[in-house]
């Protein structure tokens, strides 16, 4: 018998749709037998994260609330993906958002024009947090991995400076906390539940991505320079401009994310306003290859988990920390089925026909 | 399998008598070696005599160098034996092929470039002293290897500095150092001016006499005819005959090669000169690492005609082809296309005034290689097809099935990754999307490279057919023939500058061989 490895020279389509299942199904069993190694049984852990997340209008409109901004960060990281970018940033231009969004909704009047002003500036602040990254790469070349993974830092060092100190609420002990928003400043909430306006305008940003990648001349420019960033030259596209401006939108996007957190959820600025959906929008991307309407369905995935998650906690005391686990579990195997896509591995006797 | 082995005979006049009495020093029989798709070698025997010159002849493609692959230790075969100096041997990596006494020169070299050439040669050597260098004992043997072969290089040059054909040279005394008993050339030939191939052919012949082994891989008919005792034709992975060199000749090696009759040559008249389409002033230009690559071009293209740019691969045509296309900037000087300054505008205003281009790296510049054939159809025209901003994907889909029909590009959709071409349908598709602009200037950089005859014909045949439309074409070619065949003028480039431009009926290789190696020419 014989195991061979051969260069593919066609990639089945099929490949990729088997290989981002085949990873979350892995990932899964992984994460099971850690619950089986604390004395969880995993069908139950399972069983309780999916009762939570859709048995209840509670849980189903908390999946929807934690969707929304993965589905945001994960446009984040799509759209400079597809130019052949790794924003790892998506964390920091979130935390900027926030932070933009709620020094106008704490400081700025008239109030009917708070809401708007929190928007831009929201998707402002996660441009020019993604802008530095953007022109250091197209100028100088530099690695886009490391500079958007270490302004996240900055960023959150940066909003946690701000709650311990100058924007610490007056009403809130020591808490790290800013004051709670004015009414003016808060998404509108559905059902009586914590469903904001944001969830939708996630869904309407998706789509409009959607057609900007896969409809414009703007989205097939994106695609050459991430394809062959020397073609594009060849083909007159600047590839300078086109990553400039993917880590701009992906930026925005993240910004818009902060803003949608603190306006919508935490209806204040406060240390943590993010789990980490960031980093979460780099599976998404990966399981989504990209493709907008895949990245709500990915995004939901992790969703459910960060529902399921909080659960798990207090069903059986497994910290949430076990959806880093699983996060991290996800990107692995999908970077490692990357093989699957150009490799093929043959077993059997030897073929000497 | 082919006409097998014809009897012994006689070669190279000194050596006719040793002739007789050559053994057989390297036996591949029945190798086959199936990459997914391909059947690389297809039950290929190959037989080699001690201290001949033995020439691998083929299309590219055909497998010549799967075949020296398998024998060198890189690919294991699935089927077949390899017999050397009579034993059987099975070698599973290079270091077991350099142990037996095979020494390879790839087509791409395999040097440390920021190295001297002695280290070059002693990398992953072990001298006498080991674990210390000996590099007395190291350079007198080198010194010796040097006379005795007659290939001179200075041993303290770093290979950054150093000529293609002197890298060359570095590459095979590192081959001969480590005691070959055979040595393998890939197309040696193809980075070399006229006189450095000379120059090869003679150290080859003197390590044949030497009672060496040598196994000339090429496509050049007239190479092999010039330089080998025996050859050996590949055709589709088979052996399909072996003959003396002394008693074939070029049109029974391309009958063989090509499994049909080929015309050699293509009938070009000679255009009549008609006004000047673009005209380089002065230009100047830097490369990617930032130092002058072009140092003052003057040169004139005229509609109507083709104007070869011959010369050594690494004198400044890649930054030429650049500096028209628009991707390099100009230092100093100006382009006049057309009766107008195109110096200071971007690559696609160019390409809308009628300037297309095959470049020279297709795969790395020609095409974006994860996109489908109808969006690489569309690569440098896409802001036609679009309106407002949003592409048109019925016109997209109209355009790709239009050229594929009329170019005939071999593929199994439009919608398939353009990766999965081969190269002569990567070099259909590049030609018809940019001849499908209808432009006024084809700039032709290396356009039948990697090509197999019928491609080569195709694409000569559509330079000159676009030639005879009143247009013109830049050819920038490597391959001397080429040049000479479709060429109205030839213009020779070396270290940036053009040595000289030559009619058609005056140039000859001897004389484009002396402007290649930055000679002049005397005036008459």
């Amino acid at each position: 018998m014989q195991i061979k490895i051969e260069r593919r020279l066609e990639t089945p389509k099929i490949i990729y749709v088997i290989i981002p299942i085949a990873s979350i199904v892995a990932s899964l069993l992984f994460v099971g037998i850690l619950l089986l190694a604390i004395g969880v049984n995993p069908f139950e852990a399972y069983g309780v994260m999916l009762t939570r997340a859709f048995g209840t209008k509670f849980g189903l409109t908390e999946l929807f609330v934690k969707a929304a901004p993965i589905i945001l960060t994960g446009l984040a990281v799509s759209i400079p993906l597809r130019a052949g970018l790794w924003n790892i940033g998506a964390e920091g231009q979130l935390y900027m958002g926030a932070f933009a969004a709620s020094w106008v909704a704490l400081y700025f009047s008239p109030p009917s024009a708070v809401l708007p002003l929190m928007v831009i500036f929201g998707l402002l602040a996660g441009m020019a947090w993604a802008s530095v990254p953007g022109i250091l790469k197209a100028k100088f070349d530099l690695n886009e991995i490391i500079s958007t993974l270490l302004l996240n830092y900055v960023a959150i060092y940066w909003v946690e400076y701000l709650v311990y100190g100058p924007m610490r609420g007056k009403e809130v002990y020591n808490f790290p906390y800013s004051d709670l928003f004015p009414d003016y400043a808060i998404l509108p909430r559905f059902l009586g539940t914590r469903f904001h306006v944001g969830v939708i305008a996630s869904f309407i940003i998706a789509l409009v991505i959607y057609i900007l990648l896969k409809k414009t001349s703007y989205g097939f420019a994106i695609k050459v320079v991430g394809s062959n960033p020397k073609a594009a030259e060849f083909a007159g596209t600047s590839r300078e401009k086109m990553i400039i401006s993917a880590m701009l939108i992906g930026g925005a996007i993240a910004g818009f994310a902060g803003m949608m957190e603190v306006s919508g959820l935490h209806l204040r600025l406060r240390a943590a306003v993010s789990p980490g959906y960031g980093y979460t929008g780099i599976p998404v991307a990966l399981l989504a290859r990209g493709n907008p309407v895949f990245v709500i369905a990915a995004a939901f995935l992790f969703g459910l988990l960060y529902v399921g998650g909080s659960a798990m906690q207090t069903t059986f005391g497994i910290p949430v920390a076990i959806v880093d686990v699983f996060q991290a579990l996800v990107v692995l195997f999908i970077i490692g089925g990357d093989f699957f896509t150009r490799y093929r591995i043959s077993i059997g006797g030897d073929r000497n026909d | 399998m082919g006409e097998s082995m014809e009897p012994m005979g006689a070669s190279m006049g000194a050596m006719e008598s040793m002739e007789a009495n050559r053994d057989t020093i390297l036996e591949m029989k029945d190798i086959v070696k199936v990459f997914p798709g391909v059947v690389a070698n297809d039950g290929v025997n190959f037989s080699v005599k001690r201290g001949e010159i033995h020439g691998l002849l083929g299309e590219n493609g055909a497998g010549k160098t799967t075949l020296m692959s398998v024998l060198y230790g890189l690919y294991k075969p699935d089927n077949g034996e390899i017999f050397f100096e009579g034993k059987r041997v099975e070698f599973n990596s290079p270091g077991d092929a350099i142990k037996a006494g095979i020494g390879m020169v790839h087509q791409h070299f395999m040097l440390v470039s920021k190295m001297t050439a002695l280290n070059n040669i002693l990398l992953g050597y072990r001298t006498p002293k080991d674990p210390m260098m000996d590099y007395e004992w190291a350079r007198s043997r080198i010194e010796e290897l040097s006379k005795m072969y007659g290939i001179e290089v200075n041993l303290d040059e770093k290979i950054i500095n150093m000529s293609v054909g002197e890298q060359q040279r570095v590459e095979i005394l590192k081959a001969l150092f480590r005691d070959v008993k055979l040595l393998i050339l890939d197309e040696p030939t193809s980075v070399l001016t006229p006189a450095e191939t000379e120059r090869l052919f003679k150290a080859l012949k003197r390590m044949s006499a030497e009672g060496l082994t040598v196994i000339f891989i090429t496509h050049k008919l007239r190479e092999a005819l010039e330089v080998t005792d025996r050859i050996t034709v590949l055709r589709k992975g088979k052996d399909v005959g072996t003959l003396i060199t002394k008693n074939t000749n070029e049109r029974e090696l391309a009958r063989l090669m090509v499994g049909r009759e080929v015309e050699v040559s293509i009938e070009k008249k000679k255009s009549a000169a008609k006004e000047v389409l673009l005209r380089l002033e002065n230009v100047y230009a830097k490369n990617d690492r930032g130092l002058l690559a072009l140092k003052g071009i003057n040169l004139s293209i005229r509609r109507g005609e083709i104007l070869g740019l011959a010369g050594v691969s690494g004198n400044g045509q890649k930054e030429l082809e650049e500096v028209i296309v628009g991707t390099r900037k100009v230092e100093k000087g100006r382009l006049i296309f057309n009766g107008k300054d195109i110096t200071g505008l971007g690559v696609r205003k160019r390409i809308a005034l009628g300037i297309s281009c095959i470049p020279e790296d297709r795969i790395e510049t020609g095409m974006a290689p994860s996109l489908s054939v109808e969006e690489n159809l569309i690569l440098r025209d896409f802001p036609n097809f679009s309106k407002n901003g949003f592409m048109d994907f019925g016109q997209i889909e109209a355009h790709a099935e239009r050229l594929i029909e009329e170019f005939g590009i071999k593929t199994p959709s439009p919608k398939v990754e353009a990766r999965t071409l081969s190269g002569g349908n990567i070099q259909r598709l590049i030609i018809a999307r940019e001849l499908s602009r209808n432009p006024l200037l084809l700039i032709a950089s290396q356009p039948t490279r990697g090509l197999d005859v019928a491609g080569i014909e195709y694409v000569r045949k559509r330079l000159v057919t676009f030639s005879e439309e009143g247009k013109a074409v830049l050819l920038i070619s490597e391959d001397l023939e080429e040049i000479m065949q479709l060429s109205d003028r030839i213009a020779v480039i070396y270290e940036g500058e053009i040595k000289g431009v030559l009619e058609r009926e005056e140039a000859d290789p001897e004389k484009i061989g002396i402007l290649m190696s930055g000679g002049e020419l005397e005036e008459t």
